[in-house]
């Protein structure tokens, strides 16, 4: 079976979740719950890669964290996105577009 | 769940004890339960459920960045910290609690050898021949010198575990949790053995006034050679049910302190419980010295008085003054950061 390179989808990890927190703040696991689901689990998003991806995006000033407690008590660390994540996402969905366009010229169906 | 904990616990036991690394370990944990749970609950095997959530965490060199250390995971692997093993600890246990207990029987012996002068003179003194009590001097010092060749004897005892002083070492997680765990199960034991301890020293200045009422003069044998004798041998078992009592706890405290306070396995839940902070280094120094203090002022002042009578009192005032005195010398923090 033909997995996902992790060099390849690395530059779009944060694509991904910014794409769930548009909707509203999540947590880690719900996700890479998302992520995993809309992707008909083709892609599962590693603990420690989701982590870095927090880390960074919100020393880049993605997205902004607080800390919330869940129905069973459960305290977790809520993930929300910022306006300058809004632009980044936008960045990244034209520069995928322009990726995708190039890389598409090159990929034969036949041998 | 205990497996993950474990996992978890191991793969960050070598990183620096930083507020980003315990937050990042935290939130890790955090995630890797939810999704742990939400297996569980469709119906996955334990087994299962830890296979997936352990296949699915990643690589811990993809936190380097967002840590705050870019090198510390690749020098973590050639760091020379030596991690014990369950085997050697269990082994270290055994070994300090025999070494405790020589000790423990030199000290008998040197309070037993207490009883042959006194009982060879009433001996004497009975049957009109003074010169008797040479016999007991000789015994005093045969005995004397046997109990010191057990000290000397405990300190060879514990020489394979001198590495423990000289070269870094630290335990794991599962180690640590199960050192605690110890640690509780033998509490119980441990109190019954302090107090029979303490209770057959303060029992052991029973029979000379026992003797000394019932009989008054009239046994010169029972009221001046097996009374006083029993001091000696009550106070002498006593204190050696007293330092035995210890013995497993000392060699807990000693491992579960053996992790670098710097590193996250010095953050471990069992260790930081054990930890105590002292104000400084020679508090901490005065308290590992505490029993040896007491002991060396016990027979100070029982050599000089000859107050032998009275002058155990010092190991039940002791006891009692020790703890609040650490509480002091720890300056109430409870298990918290020295930084």
């Amino acid at each position: 079976m033909i997995e996902i390179s992790s060099d390849v989808i690395r530059g779009y990890n944060d694509t991904m979740i910014l794409f769930i927190l548009l909707d509203e703040p999540s947590y880690g696991y719900e996700i890479s719950k998302r992520i995993r689901a809309l992707s008909e689990d083709k892609y599962i998003i590693k603990e420690t890669t989701l982590y870095s991806a927090f880390t960074r995006m919100e020393k880049n000033g993605y997205v902004e964290s607080y800390a919330q407690s869940a129905e069973n008590g459960k305290k977790r660390t809520y993930y929300r996105i910022t306006e300058l994540g809004k632009q980044y996402y936008m960045e990244k969905c034209a520069e995928w577009n322009l990726t995708k366009e190039v890389v598409e010229k090159f990929i034969r169906g036949d041998k | 769940m205990d497996t993950i904990k474990n996992y978890l616990e191991t793969m960050f036991a070598n990183l620096p004890n930083t507020v980003e690394v315990k937050k990042a370990k935290d939130e890790l944990y955090s995630m890797m339960e939810d999704k742990y749970t939400e297996l569980i609950n469709e119906g996955k095997t334990e087994n299962e459920a830890v296979g997936t959530v352990i296949s699915e965490f990643g690589n811990l060199d993809e936190l380097a960045e967002s840590l705050g250390i870019d090198k510390v995971v690749s020098e973590a692997v050639d760091s020379d910290t030596r991690v014990l093993c369950q085997e050697e600890v269990i082994d270290y246990i055994r070994d300090v609690t025999r070494q405790r207990f020589t000790v423990g029987l030199g000290v008998m012996l040197c309070c037993f050898a207490m009883v042959g002068p006194i009982l060879f003179s009433t001996i004497g003194d009975m049957i009109g021949r003074e010169g008797i009590v040479g016999i007991g001097v000789i015994l005093m010092f045969l005995l004397a010198a046997a109990g010191v060749g057990m000290f000397i004897f405990s300190s060879v005892m514990m020489s394979q575990w001198k590495f423990l002083q000289k070269e870094p070492c630290a335990i794991d997680f599962s180690t640590a949790e199960y050192l605690a765990r110890e640690k509780e199960d033998n509490a119980i034991l441990r109190g019954s053995i302090l107090t029979i301890g303490i209770i057959i020293c303060v029992l052991s200045i029973i029979p000379v006034i026992a003797f000394s009422t019932i009989f008054g003069e009239t046994f010169p044998f029972l009221t001046e050679g097996i009374g006083p004798s029993m001091i000696f041998i009550c106070a002498g078992v006593g204190v050696l049910l007293i330092i035995f009592s210890g013995a497993k706890d000392a060699a807990y405290d000693k491992l579960l302190s053996l992790n670098d306070i710097k590193t996250m396995a010095g953050d471990f839940e069992p260790v930081k419980k054990a930890r105590k902070n002292y104000v400084n280094e020679y508090a901490k120094d005065f308290m590992s010295m505490y029993w040896k203090i007491v002991l060396c002022i016990y027979l100070i002042i029982s050599f000089s008085s000859f107050n032998w009578g009275s002058s155990w009192l010092i190991w039940p005032i002791a006891g009692i003054i020790r703890k609040p005195l650490g509480r002091i010398l720890t300056g109430n923090r409870e298990g918290g950061e020295t930084k």
